[in-house]
């Protein structure tokens, strides 16, 4: 039953380290539910999740961290919100798709609550940083009692609501790598209002050298059981000047490699029909 | 554990309160504390009618706008909030509510305790903030009696008295 008042009981589990919160993950595992932002959680709570355990990273100070370098890029640990991530400027001009996403995730309260890794787990077909994130690259930083893994984000999201993820293991953070001297990318999105899930949305990170586009990633949301990337319009981009004609290009292939549904938001043959469009604007968007 | 004994600061007054660890910061402000100066509506996120405004000194303002459905009271302990009920000072009300009463921006009231809170979070911010960004900062709160244009006049107004007090 749902009830948006009462929750259903579980044990509240409050760890102040990650060495305290990977020795509960690997415990109690599929048992219990780990808790950040809470914009998800509390809404799968109310529906049918029935955790014993929730485990709460709230007051674990190592978990809260925006960190860039040269070498090693961007790192953002599994408390860092939506809100954070928009302040940081060196997010906004290095990871520009990924700034636009966070900036977009749902309401003013909610990028005051939800953290970015959050929604990477939800791994929501139509979720904005999902999308961002597979057109960046990178990796999900994963850990348990036996240590940390970093799993790629192009092998992290399985199928709907799926996750290459083993119940023993905490999402700790994000690493996405430095980008490539000349690199640009963009997100966009389709809704009815702001505030809305996306009907549609598209991501792309050209690699650029000078006028030419060295190698591309385009993924979109909400055209798939999860967020996916866009072969065929990486192919055309890649090795290329970027004309107009490319552009149309691009646009003409991209219906042709999705499989969207009908649901609530769309249907689709909409889907399918904005969809070249979108990563075309998108496209423009990174160029500009 | 399944219960906590917390502290709340709710508009300088201290509550001491033994909350189940599944309760929402929402249902024990409301339900165990009795006040109803907050609503309780959509439950999930949407709406912004439980908006009340949390201490965080990341913030510029040193607080934020959040969803009081969305948290666990658990994790709030010490924390300090404000509802609309801590605007009025000394028996004078806030300048959004003020405006809010003169360009009759509330039909049936139930979005306006979250909507007043989060219109207080835009002014604190910037005070001159154009019709635009009142929108854009108004995305999470709705109101279903009417549209939105007495409510965005009426923090336009709040934003001039808030600016020449500065």
């Amino acid at each position: 039953m749902s009830n948006s008042r009462i929750l259903p009981e579980f044990e509240l589990l409050a760890p102040t380290s990650i060495a305290e919160a990977v020795e509960m993950a690997s415990e109690y595992k599929d048992g219990a539910a780990v808790l950040a932002g809470g914009t998800d959680l509390m809404i799968m709570l109310q529906k049918s999740l029935r955790p014993q355990h929730v485990i709460a990273l709230g007051e674990i100070p190592d978990l809260d961290y925006i960190t860039y370098s040269k070498n090693d890029g961007l790192r953002i640990g599994a408390l860092v919100t939506a809100w954070q991530l928009v302040q940081d400027s060196k997010v906004k001009k290095n990871y520009t798709a990924l700034w636009q996403a966070a900036s977009s995730l749902g309401s003013p309260q909610i990028r005051n609550a939800a953290t970015i890794v959050g929604n990477i787990l939800r791994a929501s077909p139509s979720g904005d940083c999902c999308c961002a994130m597979l057109a960046l690259g990178g990796s999900v930083v994963l850990e348990s009692v036996s240590g940390k893994r970093e799993v790629p984000i192009d092998e992290f999201f399985i199928d709907y609501g799926k996750i290459n993820r083993k119940a023993d293991e905490i999402a700790v953070g994000l690493h996405i790598p430095a980008p490539a001297e000349g690199a640009v990318s963009a997100f966009m999105r389709m809704t009815r209002m702001n505030f809305d899930l996306a009907k549609v949305s598209a991501a792309v990170r050209l690699d650029m050298k000078g006028k030419k586009c060295g190698s591309a990633r385009v993924a979109m949301g909400a055209v798939a059981p999860t967020t996916v990337r866009i072969k065929k319009a990486e192919d055309i981009l890649g090795n290329t000047t970027i004309s107009q004609k490319t552009l149309d290009d691009v646009a003409a292939a991209v219906p042709r490699q999705l499989k969207p549904i009908d649901d609530v938001r769309s249907t689709a043959d909409y889907r399918r029909q904005v969809s070249g469009i979108l990563v075309k604007r998108t496209l423009q968007a990174a160029c500009a | 554990m399944k219960k906590k004994s917390i502290t709340l600061y709710i508009n300088g007054e201290e509550h001491n309160v033994v909350v189940d660890v599944s309760d929402t910061l929402n249902h024990v402000i409301r339900n165990q504390l009795n006040r109803t100066d907050l609503k309780h509506c959509c439950g999930r996120g949407e709406c912004g009618a439980c908006t009340v405004l949390v201490d965080d000194d990341r913030y510029p303002t040193g607080r934020k706008a959040i969803n009081s459905c969305m948290v666990l009271a658990a994790m709030m302990d010490g924390k300090r909030i404000q509802t609309v009920a801590g605007l009025e000072k000394n028996g004078k009300l806030h300048p959004v509510q003020e405006a809010f009463i003169e360009k009759g921006a509330i039909q049936c009231g139930f979005c306006s305790t979250g909507m007043i809170m989060k219109s207080v979070d835009i002014l604190e911010n910037n005070p001159k903030a154009k019709e635009a960004e009142i929108r854009q900062g108004l995305e999470g709160n709705i109101c279903r009696c009417t549209g939105y244009t007495k409510i965005v006049q009426a923090v336009q107004q709040a934003g001039e008295v808030m600016a020449a007090k500065k």
